[in-house]
């Protein structure tokens, strides 16, 4: 019960920061809530994870991004003595988000 | 409970993955900003599933456009129906 109440202020303050407004949202709340509550996706494989971001690192090389495979380089090591059990999991949330970082991403964002 | 300088030393360090996961998340070009960061951790933390958590916030952005949309068309068509009343 206080798991779902934790969710519940949780998928709230999503729907607020993400689409900030507040026309129609019960039904967007229940669908968010439903697709949060839904487990048929598969769990996440932290092996995965690490060879996606590598592969990224690579691409933005080859695409002469070297700034950018430099600055996630940089950032994924810093992140290592920070690192807990969450952290593979937040890292795919951030591949799954990711839009076309190697033509879009700008160093000086 | 732990004394207050190790929960301050803690938080200090909790705080600074989410800097470093928000630099991440702007290189990846993520679209996300350091709150909407903090709460999808929470919710990675109460065990939501992240590639679910991936679809429902494309799934709000996605419903966020189409009303701008939305009121984007209907504005121009109050400006279209004004300018027609005036001839």
């Amino acid at each position: 019960m206080a798991f779902l109440a934790e969710l519940g202020a949780l998928t709230d303050d999503l729907l607020a920061a993400v689409s900030g407004s507040s026309s129609n949202v019960w039904p967007r709340r229940e669908a968010a809530f439903r697709t949060l509550r839904n487990n048929n996706f598969p769990r996440t494989n932290q092996f995965e994870v690490a060879e996606r971001l590598s592969g990224l690192e690579e691409r933005f090389s080859v695409v002469g991004r070297d700034g950018l495979a430099e600055a996630l380089r940089t950032r994924l090591a810093a992140l290592e003595p920070h690192r807990n059990q969450y952290t593979p999991e937040v890292l795919h949330l951030l591949l799954e988000l990711a839009d076309q970082p190697a033509l879009n991403s700008k160093l000086s964002d | 409970m732990p004394p207050p300088t190790e929960r301050a030393e803690k938080q200090a360090a909790a705080q600074q993955a989410v800097d470093i996961l928000h630099e991440i998340a702007t290189i990846l070009n993520c679209h996300l900003d350091r709150r909407t960061l903090s709460i999808c951790i929470s919710m990675i933390e109460n065990g939501i599933n992240p590639e679910a958590l991936a679809n429902v916030i494309k799934e709000l952005r996605k419903q966020g456009q189409d009303v701008q949309l939305e009121s984007a068309e209907a504005a121009a068509a109050a400006v279209a129906a004004a300018g027609t009343r005036r001839r």
